[in-house]
């Protein structure tokens, strides 16, 4: 039990410069930041296990008349990673400012038995390790096409590209609980917040 | 058609969560990244650059037809109410025209690509420019969607069920 529970939120310091869906604009940013970083992390990784793979693949794409380049699958997987490095810092960044505004639905408990709070909680911190993560592949990365492998056809190590696909599972687990925060707690959804306050959508959004 | 999906749940849905925005990751970043790196490779002279754009590309072509595909799936699930219907019809309108258009433009970049992969012609950035802006708009219009409308959330398919949308 906390010492001390004010009966008000800090957020109502706020709510007259926030609008119905709890921000000071109309469509949250930290969710569309994340298809850059989903999205270009995932890619980068394909294309880093297309390039070890190459001397399988290579008869494939000679039978398909691709004209393809170990090299250029490896630099897919280079600046893919770079560019998903930097953007993320944004993604966490505009996460952490959505998520001080958000007011998720009371009484509700996620499909995978979390509430609100812990579903935060955790959305939160695996954020950021997340981000600390993608950083240091990044500059695992670097490393291993600039110094230790850049004469070598295979510019990543095995291990390189199990830890990849380690992420994608820790990834999809954390965008699973951000999806709840949307979806099930309602947060930051204009419907969802007037259903909360018991006003009629019919009228409220027609 | 219905019953051979598994039966609805909270979210109205056969499925867990919506799949349609996941697989969407795949189209926005490519299609928006492809232009990045265009411009990037044409204003610094880095040829190397246009190969990752080509294939980022060709995935962003690949992944639409997926996206379209849970797309309608999932669209036909919503019961979208007021002026969400009007806004679900553009989205779907422009998702299919996105498809010609990603098609199109890999067709057009796998030609530039096999006759001088190191030059990339000023049209096809134009061109990459304009789909930025489609895709742009039509994130936009899924954004409402979701953000404003709240199609598929728990509260609105509860709302929706007691007949209160």
């Amino acid at each position: 039990m906390a010492a001390f529970i004010p009966a008000g939120s800090p957020i109502e310091q706020l709510a007259a410069d926030l609008g119905t869906n709890g921000l000071p604009y109309a469509l949250p940013i930290h969710p569309n930041l994340v298809h850059f970083t989903i999205g270009l992390f995932v890619i980068a990784i394909a294309f880093d296990i297309a390039g070890a793979l190459y001397p399988v693949e290579k008869r494939v794409f000679r039978f398909l008349a691709l004209p393809v380049t170990r090299g250029g699958f490896h630099d897919v997987g280079w600046y893919n990673l770079l560019a998903c490095a930097i953007v993320t810092f944004f993604t966490v960044a505009a996460g952490f400012y959505e998520m001080l505004l958000a007011v998720p639905l009371p009484g509700v408990t996620s499909s995978i038995g979390l509430r609100s709070m812990e579903t935060m909680l955790v959305h939160g911190v695996g954020g950021v390790v997340i981000l600390l993560v993608i950083v240091a592949m990044t500059v695992w990365r670097g490393y291993q096409r600039f110094v230790w492998r850049r004469d070598m056809g295979r510019q990543v190590q095995w291990l390189y590209l199990l830890v990849g696909l380690g992420l994608f599972l820790a990834i999809g687990l954390h965008g699973t609980l951000g999806a709840e925060l949307a979806a099930e707690f309602g947060v930051h959804i204009t419907a969802d917040q007037l259903l909360a306050s018991g006003a009629d959508l019919k009228e409220a959004l027609p | 058609m219905l019953e051979l999906l598994p039966p609805l749940n909270d979210h109205n849905l056969p499925w867990m969560d919506t799949i349609h925005p996941i697989v969407v990751h795949f189209v926005i970043a490519m299609g928006l990244i492809t232009f990045v790196f265009d411009l990037i490779g044409v204003v610094t002279r880095r040829p190397a650059l246009f190969e990752v754009s080509f294939w980022n590309l060709l995935f962003a072509t690949a992944a639409i037809f997926v996206a379209i595909m849970f797309g309608q799936i999932e669209a036909g699930l919503a019961n979208p109410y007021g002026a969400s219907r009007d806004i679900l019809n553009l989205h779907s309108t422009i998702g299919w025209s996105l498809a010609g258009v990603l098609s199109l433009m890999s067709g057009w970049r796998y030609v530039i690509r096999s006759k001088d992969p190191q030059q990339l012609p000023l049209a096809f950035l134009g061109a990459g420019g304009l789909l930025s802006a489609l895709i742009v708009l039509q994130v936009t219009l899924g954004n409402q969607l979701i953000w404003v409308y709240g199609l598929h959330t728990v509260p609105v398919v509860q709302a929706m069920r007691s007949g209160l949308v």
